[in-house]
C-alpha cells in the first residue's frame, strides 16, 4: 500500500474532517439551492399581487396585501381546468408512446448489428439539429393534409416520435455490459426476451429520465401547440397563458399565478419517479 | 471452395438477413412516426433552402440554386471587403456573421459551464445525503416552469437595482446597469438564466448514470487504496463516458437552437449584440416571409451541428474500442 | 392511468361532437385576435349578428404576440376562415404577396360600395390599384395625461397646440418626487416616430437624420429624470398602461387605443384620476394637430367558400355601421363622419373637455409605417439600432448613420 493510500484511509476515518466535508457540501447545496429558488420566490410573491404592483420600483418582496384570489381568478378568466385536460392528455399519450418506441428502437441501435445502423442513427441526431422554424411550414402542409390541424393528435403524433428518446436510451442500453445479453442468447432468449426480460428492468433509471423529459417537455411546449391548437377547447397550459399577455394589457400577477399552478403536477411526477435514481443496479460479476 | 465453407457462407448471410430483420422490427414503431412527421419534412427542408418561396401554394416556389446562401452569406460584399483588408466584415456587419459568432461564443461557455455544474449537482446527490430528494427536486425546478414566467423574473432579477446587481456590487464589482440593456452583459444574462435553467435537467441525466457505475469498482479502489479524486478520474469519468457524449451533444445542438430565451428577454438586442441562429431564422421566415433563404440558415446550422457530432461520434467510439 | 386516460379521450370526443353541431345558420369565420376581451369585437359581432340574423358570426382567437406566425402559417396550410383581419402593415404585405388576399374591386364596384369615408387611407391595402382589404380601425396616437397631477401641482394642463420643446419644459416642471413627468413606451414608435408627421418624411425613405431631434429630446428627459428610465422599463417589461394606470405618471404620448383600456380601468376600479387627452406636440413649422398612425383592417381569404357573404361583413365592418360600432367602446374607426366621432365623444367615461373632444380631429396622420419593399427588413434594421441608441450603447449620431447604412446596404 503506497503513502498516499495510506494518507487517504487515515482521511477517510477521520471524524472531524469528514464532520468538516459534510458541512461544507452542505453549505454549497443550500447556497445552489437558494440561487435555484430565488426567481420563484419572486414568482410567487408576484402572484399574490396587483398587476401594477408587480414591477413597481423598487422591488417588495412581500406584497402589501396578499390577493389570494388571483388563484381563483385564473380559472374564471380563462377556461384553465379544459387547458389542463388537453395538456395531460398529450402528456400521458405522448410519454407512453415514447417511452415505449425509443426504448424499443434504442435496443436495435445499441445491442444489434445491422446495415445501415450508423448511417441512420446518424440521421436521427441530424433531425435534432434541425430548428423547427426551419420546417414547420412543410410539416403543416402536411399535417393539415392529413386532417390533424387543430386535433390533439397533431401534438400526440409530433411528439410522440422524436429522435431524443431513441437517442438518450441508446446511450443508457450502451452502458449495459454486452456480455448479458450475449448469456441470454446462449440460453435461448430471443432478442424481444432480451429487451423485455433484460434491458428493460435494468434501465429503470433510464425510463424514468425519458419519462420525466417528456412529460415536462409536452407539458411546457409552447410553439407546437401555439401554431397546431387553435379552439379554445383544444389549446394546453402554455398557450392558455398567453391569454394573459394581450396586445393592449397585461396580467403578469396571473400569469405567474398560473404558471406556479401548472408546475404542481410536473413536480409530482418528477417526485414519484426521483426515487429510481437513488438505488444503483448490482451488476457484479458481469463484467471482465 | 468446398461444399461446407459456401454452406457456413450461406447460413451466416441468413443469419445476417434475420438478424437484420430483427432490428428493423424493433426500430418499425419509431421510425414509422419519426419518419412520416419529422424526417420528411426536414429532408424537404433541405430542398426549400435552394428555392424562393413566400409560404404560398406550392406554385409559387421558384427554383434559384445557391442565390439563398450567396444572399445569407453576402458572398460578393464580404469578397469586396475582404480584398479591401477588412477581413472580419463577415462576423461583424453581416447578420448571419453576427449571429453565428453570438451563437458559438454562447454555445461554448453555456455548454462546459451547465455539464461541470450537473455533474457536480449530481455526485453530491448521489451520496446518502440527507434531503437529497428535497435538494433534487429543487435543482430541477427551473426546467420545469414556464418560460414566459420565468425570463420575465430574470429580466426582473437582473435589473439596474435588481437582487443580484446588489449581490456582485456587495463584494466589490462596481456594475450598475441592466444586464439585457448592456452589449457585453445582455450576453451572459442569457447564458446565466441557461445554466440556471438546464442545470438540474443534465443533473438528472448524470445521477440516472451514476446509478449504472457498479458499485464494486468503488469498493475494489477503496481496497487499493485510491482516494476520492482518483476514484472520480479513474472509474466515475470513465464510466459516464456514454452518458456525456448523449449530454454534450444534446446540449450543444439546443445551445445552437436557444430561441425562447432570447425571444423573451432580449429580443436579440441590444442592436444585434444577441441574435442568435434561430432567431435570426424566425425574424427571416415570419416577419419576412423568406422561407428558402430561412432554410438556407437553417442548413448552415445542421452542417455545424453535423460536423461536431461526427467527430464526437467517432472519438466515442475509439473510446469503446480502447 | 388506464382509467385517467379513457376518461380524458371520452371527454375529448364529446366535446368534439358538441362542437360540430350546426344550428342551421350560414357561419362566417373571422380570424382575429384577444377576441373574448376586446371591447370592439364584442360590439361588433353583436352589432352584425342584430342586422344579419341569419349569419353566425365565429371568432378565430389567436394570440397577439404571434398573430403574423400562427395566422401566416394557417394560411400557407389553406386555412379557409372566411376574413382574416390585418394587425400589421407588413401582414399585408407578406399574405398579399402569398396570394392569401382575395381583391376586392369586383365587390366594390358590384355594390358601387363608398370609399370616401376612408379619407384616403385605404391606399395602403392597396398594390397596384387592387385593393386586398379595408380599414376598420385607424389609430392615431394623442397625449395622455394625469389631471389629478396637474391639479396638485397648480400647473395648467397640456394643451392642443405645444411644441415639443415646451412639452419637454413642461415635463420637467411636473416631475417631483415619485412623479415622472412624462412616460414613453419602449418601442420605437413611442420615441422617435414623430418625425414623420410632417408629411414629408417615413420611417422608409432610407435617410434617418429627422429623429435625432426625437432622441436627443428623450434623452434630456431620461437624464434630468423625467420619465423611467428606457433601460428598466425594458427590462421589467412593464406595460406602459399599468405604467399610466399606477397614477404617478403625468403625461404619456400613446395610441388612440388606450383610451378603451383607461375607460375599462376606470370602470373596474384599477385606477381612480382624472384624465384628458390632447393633440401629441408638434416640432416646428409643422401644424398643430399632426399625428401619425397605423390602421388594423380585415381581408376575404383567397381560400374562402363563401367570399359573398365575407364581403358582405367586411363592407359592413369597415363602413359607417361598423364604424358605429367600433366608436361605441372608445377605440376609433377608419371611416370618418360626423356620427361617428360624436359616437366617439359620448362614449361614457371619455373626459368631458372641450380640448380633449378636440383631440378628436388631428389635422394630420402620417403613416407609422408606410406599406414599401423590404419594410420587415428594414423595421429590424431600425429596431436594432433604436435599441442600441436608447440603451445609450451608441450615441444618437452613430446609431442614425448606421441605420442610413444598414438601410442603403438593403437595396444595393
Amino acid at each position: 500500500m503506497s503513502q498516499t493510500a495510506a494518507k487517504n484511509q487515515i482521511r477517510q476515518d477521520n471524524p472531524a474532517l469528514q464532520m468538516i466535508g459534510k458541512t461544507a457540501l452542505y453549505i454549497v447545496l443550500i447556497a445552489v439551492a437558494a440561487f435555484t429558488l430565488v426567481p420563484f420566490v419572486w414568482m410567487v410573491s408576484s402572484s399574490l399581487k396587483l398587476d401594477r404592483e408587480v414591477f413597481a420600483y423598487p422591488m417588495k418582496w412581500i406584497p402589501e396585501t396578499f390577493r389570494w384570489e388571483n388563484y381563483i381568478l385564473i380559472w374564471q378568466k380563462v377556461p384553465m381546468l379544459t387547458y389542463f385536460r388537453n395538456t395531460a392528455f398529450i402528456a400521458l399519450v405522448v410519454t407512453f408512446l415514447q417511452t415505449l418506441t425509443s426504448s424499443f428502437a434504442a435496443y436495435a441501435f445499441a445491442k444489434l448489428n445491422f446495415r445501415g445502423r450508423d448511417v441512420l442513427f446518424l440521421a436521427y441526431i441530424a433531425t435534432i439539429a434541425v430548428p423547427w422554424q426551419a420546417y414547420m411550414l412543410p410539416q403543416f402542409i402536411m399535417m393539415r393534409s392529413m386532417g390533424l390541424y387543430d386535433t390533439l393528435w397533431a401534438m400526440v403524433v409530433l411528439q410522440a416520435f422524436s429522435a431524443f428518446g431513441v437517442f438518450l436510451m441508446r446511450q443508457f442500453y450502451q452502458g449495459v455490459p454486452t456480455e448479458l445479453c450475449e448469456a441470454a442468447r446462449i440460453d435461448g432468449l430471443s432478442e424481444y426476451g432480451i429487451w423485455g426480460r433484460i434491458m428493460l428492468p435494468l434501465s429503470k433509471a433510464a425510463i424514468a429520465t425519458l419519462v420525466i423529459f417528456t412529460f415536462v417537455g409536452t407539458w411546457n411546449d409552447y410553439m407546437g401547440p401555439m401554431i397546431y391548437l387553435t379552439r379554445d377547447f383544444n389549446k394546453t397550459i402554455q398557450v392558455g397563458l398567453r391569454r394573459f399577455i394581450q396586445e393592449n394589457s397585461s396580467d403578469y400577477h396571473l400569469i405567474m399565478a398560473a404558471s406556479l399552478v401548472s408546475l404542481l403536477p410536473v413536480s409530482v411526477v418528477f417526485l414519484c419517479l426521483q426515487k429510481y435514481f437513488i438505488e444503483g443496479i448490482a451488476t457484479s460479476g458481469l463484467k471482465g | 471452395m468446398t461444399e461446407s465453407v459456401k454452406k457456413a457462407r450461406r447460413s451466416m448471410s441468413r443469419l445476417e438477413r434475420k438478424n437484420t430483420l430483427i432490428a428493423y422490427s424493433f426500430l418499425a414503431p419509431n421510425f414509422l412516426g419519426f419518419a412520416i412527421f419529422t424526417l420528411v419534412p426536414v429532408v424537404f427542408s433541405v430542398f426549400l433552402s435552394f428555392v424562393e418561396w413566400n409560404g404560398g401554394p406550392i406554385s409559387n416556389m421558384k427554383w434559384v440554386g445557391l442565390d439563398n446562401y450567396a444572399s445569407i452569406f453576402k458572398i460578393e460584399k464580404v469578397i469586396e471587403k475582404f480584398s479591401e483588408g477588412e477581413f472580419f466584415y463577415f462576423f461583424k456587419r453581416v447578420d448571419l456573421g453576427i449571429a453565428l459568432k453570438n451563437t458559438m461564443f454562447y454555445t461554448l461557455v453555456t455548454v462546459p459551464l451547465t455539464l461541470i455544474c450537473a455533474l457536480a449537482l449530481a455526485i453530491a446527490l448521489n451520496k446518502a445525503v440527507k434531503g437529497a430528494v428535497a435538494f433534487r427536486t429543487i435543482f430541477f425546478f427551473p426546467y420545469v416552469a414556464s418560460m414566459v414566467a420565468i425570463c420575465v423574473c430574470w429580466n426582473f432579477m437582473l435589473m439596474k437595482d435588481g437582487p443580484i446587481n446588489q449581490l456582485i456590487q456587495a463584494i466589490g464589482i462596481p456594475f450598475n446597469k441592466s444586464w439585457t440593456a448592456d452589449s457585453t452583459m445582455a450576453m451572459w444574462a442569457i447564458i446565466l438564466v441557461s445554466v440556471w435553467r438546464n442545470m438540474g435537467y443534465y443533473m438528472v441525466i448524470y445521477l440516472a448514470a451514476l446509478q449504472g457505475v457498479p458499485r464494486e469498482l468503488y469498493e475494489a479502489a477503496t481496497v487499493d487504496g485510491a482516494g476520492k479524486w482518483q476514484q472520480f478520474v479513474n472509474i466515475t469519468v470513465p464510466q459516464l463516458q456514454p452518458t456525456t457524449f448523449f449530454a454534450s451533444i444534446m446540449m450543444i445542438i439546443s445551445c445552437f437552437k436557444i430561441f425562447d430565451v432570447v425571444a423573451i428577454m432580449t429580443e436579440g438586442g441590444p442592436g444585434r449584440s444577441t441574435k442568435m441562429l434561430v432567431y435570426y431564422i424566425y425574424d427571416v421566415a415570419f416577419m419576412q416571409n423568406k422561407y428558402g433563404m430561412a432554410s438556407a440558415i437553417s442548413m448552415v446550422l445542421l452542417a455545424i451541428v453535423l460536423i461536431i457530432t461526427i467527430i464526437q461520434f467517432r472519438s466515442e467510439k475509439k473510446f469503446a474500442n480502447d | 392511468m388506464k382509467k385517467m386516460l379513457t376518461l380524458v379521450l371520452a371527454l375529448m370526443l364529446a366535446l368534439t361532437v358538441v362542437g360540430a353541431c350546426a344550428e342551421g345558420k350560414q357561419v362566417l369565420t373571422v380570424v382575429t385576435w384577444d377576441a373574448t376581451t376586446t371591447p370592439y369585437l364584442i360590439a361588433q359581432e353583436a352589432a352584425f349578428e342584430a342586422k344579419y340574423p341569419d349569419v353566425d358570426l365565429q371568432y378565430i382567437d389567436v394570440a397577439s404576440q404571434d398573430y403574423a406566425i400562427k395566422v401566416g402559417t394557417m394560411l400557407s396550410g389553406g386555412d379557409a376562415s372566411d376574413v382574416v383581419m390585418i394587425k400589421e402593415a407588413r401582414d399585408i404585405i407578406n399574405w398579399q404577396a402569398a396570394g392569401y388576399a382575395a381583391p376586392m374591386n369586383d365587390f366594390i364596384a358590384k355594390d358601387a360600395y363608398d370609399v370616401s369615408g376612408f379619407v384616403g387611407t385605404e391606399v395602403n391595402y392597396a398594390v397596384d390599384g387592387v385593393q386586398y382589404a379595408l380599414p376598420f380601425r385607424s389609430d392615431f396616437w394623442v397625449l395622455f395625461y394625469n389631471k389629478d397631477l396637474f391639479d396638485a401641482a397648480g400647473v395648467a394642463y397640456p394643451t392642443n397646440d405645444m411644441t415639443w420643446d415646451q412639452y419637454a419644459e413642461l415635463a420637467k416642471q411636473m416631475t417631483s418626487d415619485g412623479v415622472y413627468g412624462t412616460h414613453y413606451h419602449t418601442w420605437l414608435s413611442a420615441v422617435a416616430n414623430w418625425a414623420v408627421c410632417d408629411g414629408v418624411n417615413t420611417l422608409a425613405d432610407r435617410e434617418y437624420s429627422d429623429l435625432a431631434y426625437f432622441y436627443n429630446l428623450y434623452q434630456g428627459l431620461e437624464d434630468a429624470g423625467a420619465c423611467m428610465a428606457f433601460n428598466e422599463l425594458k427590462a421589467s417589461g412593464l406595460h406602459y398602461s399599468a405604467a399610466f394606470a399606477n397614477g404617478n405618471v403625468a403625461m404619456m404620448p400613446m395610441g388612440y387605443w388606450y383610451v378603451s383600456t383607461l375607460i375599462g380601468y376606470i370602470n373596474d376600479g384599477t385606477c381612480n384620476f382624472n384624465w384628458g387627452i390632447t393633440a401629441v406636440p408638434h416640432a416646428d413649422g409643422v401644424a398643430a394637430g399632426s399625428s401619425f398612425g397605423n390602421l388594423t383592417g380585415a381581408m376575404i381569404n383567397e381560400k374562402s367558400e363563401n367570399k359573398d357573404l365575407a364581403w358582405q361583413y367586411v363592407a359592413w365592418l369597415c363602413g359607417e355601421e361598423g364604424a358605429a360600432a367600433t366608436a361605441s367602446t372608445g377605440a376609433r374607426p377608419a371611416w370618418v363622419s360626423e356620427n361617428v366621432a360624436g359616437e366617439m365623444a359620448s362614449v361614457a367615461g371619455f373626459p368631458s373637455d372641450e380640448a380633449s373632444k378636440a383631440a378628436l380631429i388631428p389635422s394630420y396622420v402620417g403613416m407609422e409605417w408606410p406599406v414599401v419593399d423590404k419594410l420587415s427588413e428594414i423595421q429590424t434594421i431600425v429596431n436594432e439600432e433604436h435599441s442600441l441608441i436608447m440603451t445609450r450603447e451608441i450615441d444618437v449620431d452613430e446609431g442614425i448613420e448606421e441605420m442610413n447604412e444598414r438601410v442603403a446596404e438593403l437595396f444595393e
